[in-house]
C-alpha cells in the first residue's frame, strides 16, 4: 500500500505543477493589471498547438517550446494593445471581451487545424521504477521547469526595480504615474509575461497529454481557483494553493469518491475564500482605479 | 411619373420571376438536416455526422438524385453545429423543422440531445435518425406505432445491451490469447456524465455475464487530462484488464499514462479506431483492444468498410479518433432515399411504412432493417493491437437478450 500512497503523492505534485504554472500567469495578469482574462486557457491551448506545429515541422521539443513562448507572448502583446488596453477602466468589459475571445480563438484553431486531438511524441520517454513507484521522466521535467520559472518570476516581481514599480502601480496608478512610472507600459509587460507563461504551460501540457481546441477551458478554471485561493497577485500564494489543490485532487481521485475530484477542489476554494476573502496569503484586489 | 411606374412594374415582374424560379428549384429539392457537435466536448464523434451524411448525399445526387414517381429530386443538406450544447441543438432543430421545413433530420450524437430534438421533430412529422444506443426507454412498439409519440424516430445504432455484449465478448476473446493467461478481473474507468454512467451500467453487466469480476468502476470528471490518480487507484486493484469506457479522446489521453504507470497487463479502449492508432504511431508493450462504433476504420475485417473510409476521407473528412461513428448515419441516408423511392412519395407516414418494411444493404451490414421498435441490430467490430504492433479485428455478433 505504501508504494500506492507515494505514487498518489507524486501524482498530486505533477498535477500541482501544471495548475501552478497557469495560476502564476492568471495571478500576475488579474492581480497586477486588473484584467480578468478568462481566455488565458486559450492562450495555453495555442501554446500547445504552436508546439505541435513546430514539432510537426521537424524541430525538437526545446526549440518548439521557445517558439510557443514567443508566439503566445506576441499574441498577448497584440491583444493587450488591440483589445484589453481599451477596457482597463472598465474591467467588466475586459471580462466580456475575454469570454468572446475564448470562442474566437477556439474557432480559429478549429478552422486551421481541425477539432481533433493533437499530440507529440514524449520529449523524455524514460520511466523509473523505484520500489514499485513509477516516475515518468517527462513529469519530473515539468515539475523542475515549473519550479525554475516560478522562482525566476518571484525574484523579478519581488526583487527587481521593475517589480517594485509594478507593485507601486498596483497600489495607486495615478501616484505611480506621477512618480514617473510608465504604468501603461508596465501593464503591457505583465500581460505579455503572463501570456508567455501560458505559452510555456501549453508546451509542457502537450508534452504530457494530447490537447484539443477546448483544453484551455477546464485548465483556466483551476488556474483562477488557485490564484484566488493563494491571493491575487501573490506568487507564493499561487504556489502553495497549487500544491494544495494538486494534492487534494490526487488523493480524492485515489481514495475518495473519484467522480467528485473537481467538486473537492472547488469546494476547498469556496471554503478558503469564505474564511480568508483575500486568499491564504493575502493579495491585491486588482489595481485601484482613480 | 409614367417612367417610374414602368420601372416599378418591371422590377416587380423580375422579383416575381425570381421567386417563381426559387420556388421551382425548391420543388426539385428535398431538404434534410443534420444537427451535431462540430465544436465543444463531443466534437470527435460529432463532426463525423455531417461528414458521413454529406458523403451519402453527394453519392445520391451524383447518381442522379432520388426518383419519386416520375420526378427526380436532388437532396440539399443543411448542417447545424450544436456546439455540444443542448439549448443550441434544440434551437437548431426548431430552425430546421419550422423555417427550413426539412423532410428528415440526422443526429445528434448525444442521447439527451436526441430526446430533446425528438420533442420537435415528432409532432412535426419529420423523419429522425439518431445513432444512439440508448433510446430503448422511449422506443417501443406502442410509441412508434402510427399516432404514437415517436412514430417518425429511428434508432440507427444497436441497443446498448447488444453493443456492450458484443464489445465485452470481443475484447476478452481477442485479449486472452495475447496476454497468455485467463483474464478474470476487470476495472472500468469511465467519464462521469449521463452517457458514461448509462453505458457503463450495461457494460459492467456484459463483463459479468462473460465471467469477469469487476471490483470497482472508477469514474472521472469529464474533461480530465491527468488520469494518474485514477489509474493508480485502478493499479491498486491488480486488474487483468483496464477498460477505458467512453469517450475516445479521454481514452487516448489516459492510455499513455496507464502504460507509464504499469497499471495492468492489458487494456481496452472504447470508441477508438485502429486507423487513429496507426495514424498517430501509437504503440504499447502490452496488448490493447479497441472497439469501433460500429465498423473499424484502419484495419477492418469488413471489405466494404475499406472503400467507405477511403471515400469518406477523400471527401475531406478529418481523420478522427472515432471516424467510424459516421457509419451510424451514412447508411441511413441511402436507406431513406430508397424508402422515398419505394413509397413513391415524400409523405412521412408512407416513408415510415416503407422504412419499416424494407431491408437495406449497407456498409455496416448487408441486411439492415428496423425492428418493431424502430431499432437496428447488427454486429460490432473489435480489434486488438499486439505488443509487436500487429492488429487483428473480428466482428462480434450481439447477444440475443440482455443479461440479468
Amino acid at each position: 500500500m505504501l508504494p500506492i500512497l507515494i505514487q498518489q503523492l507524486l501524482n498530486g505534485l505533477s498535477i500541482a505543477s501544471v495548475i501552478t504554472l497557469i495560476a502564476v500567469g492568471v495571478t500576475l495578469i488579474f492581480g497586477l493589471t486588473g484584467i480578468i482574462n478568462f481566455a488565458h486557457g486559450e492562450f495555453l491551448m495555442i501554446g500547445s498547438f504552436v508546439t505541435w506545429l513546430a514539432v510537426q515541422a521537424g524541430t525538437g521539443f526545446v526549440p518548439a517550446l521557445v517558439i510557443a513562448i514567443l508566439a503566445v507572448a506576441l499574441m498577448g502583446l497584440v491583444l493587450e494593445r488591440g483589445l484589453f488596453r481599451f477596457t482597463l477602466t472598465r474591467p467588466t468589459n475586459g471580462f466580456i471581451v475575454s469570454l468572446g475571445l475564448i470562442v474566437v480563438l477556439q474557432h480559429v484553431v478549429i478552422l486551421f487545424f481541425g477539432p481533433n486531438q493533437k499530440s507529440i511524441p514524449r520529449p523524455l520517454a524514460g520511466v523509473w521504477d523505484v520500489g514499485g513507484v513509477r516516475i515518468a521522466s517527462v513529469r519530473v521535467m515539468v515539475i523542475l521547469v515549473t519550479i525554475a520559472v516560478v522562482a525566476m518570476t518571484f525574484v523579478m516581481i519581488t526583487r527587481s526595480r521593475y517589480g517594485r514599480a509594478l507593485r507601486a502601480a498596483v497600489e495607486d496608478r495615478d501616484t505611480a504615474a506621477l512618480m514617473g512610472i510608465p504604468v501603461r507600459r508596465y501593464i503591457t509587460g505583465v500581460f505579455v509575461l503572463g501570456s508567455a507563461l501560458a505559452g510555456l504551460g501549453g508546451a509542457l501540457l502537450i508534452a504530457l497529454f494530447p490537447v484539443t481546441p477546448f483544453t484551455g477551458g477546464t485548465m483556466v478554471m483551476k488556474g483562477f481557483a488557485v490564484a484566488l485561493m493563494g491571493g491575487l497577485g501573490n506568487l507564493t500564494g499561487a504556489v502553495v494553493a497549487g500544491l494544495i489543490l494538486g494534492i487534494v485532487e490526487g488523493f480524492s481521485a485515489g481514495y475518495g469518491f473519484s467522480e467528485w475530484t473537481d467538486a473537492y477542489s472547488f469546494g476547498l476554494m469556496i471554503l478558503v475564500l469564505l474564511v480568508r476573502p483575500n486568499g491564504l496569503f493575502g493579495g491585491t484586489s486588482g489595481p485601484k482605479m482613480a | 411619373m409614367r417612367s417610374l411606374l414602368l420601372r416599378s412594374a418591371s422590377a416587380a415582374l423580375c422579383l416575381a420571376a425570381s421567386a417563381y424560379s426559387a420556388s421551382a428549384q425548391d420543388a426539385d429539392t428535398i431538404k434534410i438536416g443534420v444537427v451535431a457537435a462540430e465544436s465543444g466536448a463531443f466534437v470527435s464523434a460529432g463532426h463525423t455526422l455531417p461528414a458521413g451524411v454529406g458523403l451519402a448525399v453527394k453519392e445520391i445526387n451524383d447518381a442522379g438524385g432520388v426518383k419519386i414517381g416520375d420526378k427526380t429530386y436532388k437532396i440539399e443538406l443543411l448542417k447545424r453545429d450544436d456546439r455540444t450544447d443542448i439549448a443550441t441543438a434544440i434551437a437548431a432543430t426548431q430552425e430546421l423543422v419550422r423555417d427550413d421545413k426539412v423532410a428528415a433530420i440526422f443526429g445528434s450524437e448525444s442521447h439527451d440531445f436526441t430526446l430533446a430534438m425528438a420533442k420537435i421533430t415528432q409532432p412535426a412529422k419529420v423523419i429522425h435518425f439518431a445513432g444512439n444506443s440508448t433510446l430503448a426507454k422511449v422506443l417501443n412498439p406502442q410509441s412508434v406505432a402510427p399516432g404514437g409519440e415517436d412514430h417518425y424516430l429511428f434508432q440507427s445504432e444497436p441497443q446498448e445491451f447488444q453493443r456492450s455484449g458484443s464489445t465485452a465478448r470481443g475484447v476478452l476473446s481477442l485479449l486472452t490469447p495475447l496476454v497468455g493467461h485467463p483474464l478474470k478481473k476487470s476495472v472500468v474507468i469511465v467519464g462521469n456524465d449521463a452517457t458514461g454512467q448509462f453505458l457503463t451500467s450495461y457494460y459492467v453487466k456484459a463483463l459479468k455475464a462473460e465471467g469477469q469480476e469487476v471490483p470497482e468502476v472508477i469514474a472521472y470528471p469529464p474533461d480530465t487530462t491527468d488520469f494518474s490518480p485514477f489509474l493508480t487507484r485502478a493499479k491498486s486493484l491488480n486488474p487483468d484488464v483496464v477498460h477505458f469506457w467512453y469517450n475516445g479522446d479521454s481514452t487516448l489521453t489516459a492510455l499513455p499514462q496507464a502504460l507509464e504507470l504499469g497499471v495492468a497487463p492489458s487494456y481496452f479502449l472504447f470508441g477508438v479506431d485502429p486507423g487513429i492508432w496507426k495514424e498517430r504511431g501509437l504503440s504499447a508493450d502490452v496488448p490493447v483492444a479497441m472497439s469501433c462504433v460500429p465498423i473499424c476504420w484502419g484495419e477492418s475485417s469488413n471489405a466494404n468498410a475499406k472503400t467507405y473510409f477511403s471515400n469518406y476521407f477523400a471527401a475531406g473528412a478529418p481523420k478522427g479518433v472515432t471516424s467510424s461513428v459516421s457509419l451510424l448515419y451514412y447508411d441511413y441516408v441511402h436507406f431513406l432515399a430508397d424508402a422515398w423511392e419505394k413509397a413513391g412519395t415524400l409523405d412521412p407516414d408512407a416513408t415510415v411504412a416503407a422504412l419499416e418494411s424494407m431491408h437495406h444493404k449497407g456498409v455496416v451490414s448487408d441486411d439492415l432493417s428496423f425492428n418493431a421498435s424502430h431499432q437496428v441490430t447488427h454486429a460490432t467490430e473489435v480489434c486488438a493491437a499486439a505488443p509487436g504492433g500487429a492488429i487483428t479485428c473480428a466482428m462480434q455478433q450481439p447477444p440475443a437478450e440482455a443479461p440479468n
